[in-house]
């Protein structure tokens, strides 16, 4: 008993020490400012609302009330709740102590913000839920002894057998319905079901982003375009093994064919979207071309090294004086005409959503394609082992030049969609930072399949765009999670695994005929 | 001679002041099991790296089926029937062991990048014709149920007889075997020993062996052939072998083959 109490008091007092350092940074503001959100508030500012903050107590109590019983299974249930309760308490007593603290800064006037910038009087008052001092010191302290005993019957609850038994009927009801969606794309009738999938992921693809709203639509338009982008790079880095890290460079010629063939400065051509977008892929892939051919004997390092100088190299051209009156210079190209498709102009982000939805859709189709097929297998000899793929009858200079031509293209495809939908391009879009992003995402998210790549696009470019309110705060917590998400995960948060292949029935004896007639 | 295969005319391979192999000729004739042993750094690796087109001999030229096979590539040399396998096992680790054979197949192979992404007749057929001739080859190498596997977590033999099974699936004429025995124990070396024969007698498939096993080598070879330094200093029958004082002497030291004789003759008696 009295080692328990002594346990849980321990616990209390690591979170009271992790609840003072969120306050700290301002972690709760963060917090309710997303609880706002998400509860329909459009401009919820940087301070929303009091009762946000006294939702996020509640959360925090929850939380140290689910972490007070982790791994307490076997006690019985008065020492459960007399656990959590002392772990509530000790939270609840530093809360109290920072929250004192802080009312007295706000009380006399103290001006703190020289050393904690956070720490504004408006903040305070939200931090005390906007009550007067003591009221909200006893409120803060209340309700996470409330979140804390809550969180504690939930484990407690979650732990009777009757819910136990329920979560497991849920664990084998949909592993069940997984395995006849399987057995379903692979049987009969798969072609039905096939069919079927497409329908409600097209429904779903058609009728959310004319709900959601500008913002949205934008953020799910930039994790589109580097899905695309990642899988490009997959093709490169994840099949065939070459650690190219100026990827971006292609993407760079893909937006500034659309841009120099559709923008009334500096050449008046207006050729329309699609043959720019069609020429913007070719001359993608060309330069992928371009730039394999020297660099075909470099490995690793090496060709890392080299292939981030022509990242730049590009970069620096589309920038420099020479090249103004060409590619417009250091203030990119204005103004890039949009789409027209049936006579009808796109003029909405919602327009290029489903453009961009095309284009992942296309991309995705292509990789899977490629993947699974003699050219994908010799992509992975020569990512295994270079020189035995190449004594494997494997013509590895070609294949490598293949898959930088097609990652390439993959990038072209990106980038000129990009621009027209930016209706903007510049130079400093396509710098190094970028090529890093998109070989990070495809690490994150696991290298090599297409499941990986879009969970990584989501996690790396679209997390920071839900969090691009809290600019101070955003790269510390990004940062964060990426740490973490690495140590847990370290081969991604998908990890590719290999496709199986079964013996097919009806070849069989083709087999023996083959046997037979070899050798001769 | 009219029905050999591979012909190495006077091949010297020089690293910097080191000459690893010195004006070796061989001349192994079609189905054939000739064996190159040696003591440890007498350049059977190198010699085979120069035949098989990893190195480019100083010297010298290596006709396969008539043809020179100096400057070639090792894909083209592959693609010509040329296969071989390492001495320290190199897997394709990642992939599993049937796509390891898979991968074998590829020169024989026509299916190209267009045709995967189309998915064609021609790619159709293709895919489904190497899973089952990657299916006969491991059935062959008795791996059939670790086709799913992932070869670099097979174990050691395994991994051995996937490398011959990745080496036939191109459908070689020839087959370098680098140490095919080195680290099994003496059952698996025997079956090696008779997976070794069996490729011979079924497939008529021509096989030049490196082995320090000399039971193997003695058992299996129809010819073989002896370096010391980089030099070839015998070649013949295993029995002639066994008698050469000269090869005695490179295994034993100087004095070796008045040791041997010795040793023969209190067996004898």
């Amino acid at each position: 008993m009295k080692t328990t109490i002594r346990q849980s008091i321990r616990t209390g007092v690591t979170f009271g020490i992790v609840h003072i350092f969120f306050i700290l940074i301002a972690f709760n503001s963060m917090i309710a400012v997303m609880l706002a959100k998400i509860s329909g508030i459009k401009n919820p500012g940087e301070i929303p609302e009091a009762k946000f903050y006294i939702a996020y107590t509640l959360l925090m109590g929850l939380w140290v009330g689910i972490a007070a019983l982790n791994k307490k299974k076997s006690l019985s249930f008065g020492t459960k709740i007399l656990s959590s309760f002392s772990t509530g308490l000790t939270v609840a007593v530093l809360a109290g102590l920072l929250d004192v603290i802080l009312s007295v800064i706000l009380v006399k006037k103290v001006f703190i913000r020289d050393f904690l910038s956070v720490l504004s009087f408006d903040f305070i008052k939200a931090t005390l839920l906007g009550m007067t001092p003591v009221n909200g010191t006893l409120a803060t302290m209340a309700f996470i002894l409330i979140g804390a005993l809550a969180g504690s019957c939930l484990v407690i609850l979650n732990n009777l057998k009757a819910v136990q038994a329920f979560w497991k009927t849920l664990g084998t009801w949909t592993k069940n319905i997984i395995g006849k969606i399987q057995y379903a794309s692979r049987g009969k009738y798969h072609l039905i079901w096939q069919l079927v999938g497409i329908v409600i992921v097209g429904f779903i693809a058609v009728f959310l982003p004319t709900k959601w709203g500008s913002y949205w639509n934008y953020v799910f338009g930039m994790v589109g375009l580097y899905v695309i982008l990642g899988l490009g790079l997959n093709i490169i880095v994840g099949l065939s093994g070459q650690l190219v890290l100026g990827y971006i460079a292609f993407f760079a010629i893909g937006a500034y064919t659309m841009a120099l063939l559709n923008a009334p400065e500096p050449h008046h051509l207006l050729w329309g979207f699609w043959p720019a977008l069609v020429l913007g892929i070719i001359l993608s892939a060309l330069s992928g071309l371009l730039l394999g051919l020297p660099i075909m004997r470099l490995r690793g390092d090496y060709l890392a090294i080299v292939t981030l100088g022509f990242g730049e190299i590009i970069r620096i051209l589309l920038k420099s004086d020479v090249l103004t009156s060409f590619t417009g210079g250091p203030r990119g190209i204005q103004n890039i005409q949009g789409p027209m498709l049936f006579g009808r102009p796109f003029n909405s982000e919602v327009d290029f959503v489903y453009l961009i939805i095309a284009g992942v859709i296309l991309a995705s189709f292509v990789y899977n394609r490629l993947q699974q097929s003699r050219t994908g297998r010799a992509w992975l000899a020569i990512r295994e082992d270079e020189t035995v793929a190449r004594a494997t009858g494997v013509d590895t200079i070609k294949y490598k030049l293949l898959a930088l031509a097609i990652g390439a293209a993959f990038a072209g495809l990106a980038g000129a969609i990009y621009a027209s939908r930016n209706q903007f391009t510049g130079p400093d879009e396509h710098a190094l930072m970028a090529s890093i992003n998109v070989l990070s995402l495809i690490i994150v998210g696991g290298m090599g399949n297409i499941p990986g790549t879009i969970l990584g696009a989501f996690t790396l470019k679209g997390l920071p765009e839900i969090l691009r309110e809290f600019a101070n705060y955003r790269l510390l917590a990004f940062g964060a999670l990426l740490v973490v998400m690495m140590l847990s995960r370290p081969d991604g948060l998908i990890p590719s695994s290999r496709p199986k292949y079964e013996l097919p029935k009806e070849t069989a004896p083709d087999v023996e005929k083959k046997e037979a007639s070899h050798g001769k | 001679m009219e029905n050999s295969i591979i012909q190495v005319q006077g091949v010297s391979k020089i690293f910097g002041g080191l000459t690893a192999v010195n004006n070796v000729d061989l001349e192994v004739s079609e189905g054939a099991i000739y064996s190159i042993i040696g003591p440890n750094g007498a350049g059977k690796t190198t010699l085979f790296n120069c035949i098989s087109g990893f190195y480019i001999p100083e010297h010298g030229t290596v006709l396969f089926k008539g043809q020179p096979l100096n400057g070639r590539s090792t894909d083209t040399i592959c693609s010509l029937g040329l296969s071989r396998t390492y001495q320290n096992i190199r897997l394709f680790s990642n992939l599993t062991a049937i796509e390891n054979v898979m991968v074998g197949q590829h020169p024989r192979l026509q299916e190209n990048w267009i045709d995967a992404i189309l998915r064609d007749r021609r790619c159709k057929r293709e895919e489904r014709e190497s899973v089952a001739e990657g299916y006969k080859w491991l059935e062959f190498v008795g791996l059939s149920e670790f086709a799913n596997a992932i070869s670099g977590s097979l174990p050691y033999g395994a991994q051995r007889r996937l490398e011959i099974a990745r080496a036939l699936s191109s459908k070689p004429v020839l087959l370098l075997l680098d140490e095919p025995t080195a680290g099994m124990n003496p059952q698996e070396t025997l079956e090696m020993t008779s997976l070794i024969r069996s490729l011979r007698d079924k497939f008529n498939i021509t096989i030049i062996l490196i082995e320090h096993d000399m039971h193997v080598v003695m058992g299996i070879s129809d010819q073989i052939a002896v370096l010391d330094f980089g030099n070839k200093i015998a070649e013949g029958k295993p029995a002639e072998i066994q008698k050469n004082e000269r090869v005695i002497e490179a295994y034993l030291g100087p004095g070796g083959a008045a040791l041997a004789n010795k040793y023969r003759r209190k067996k004898a008696s």
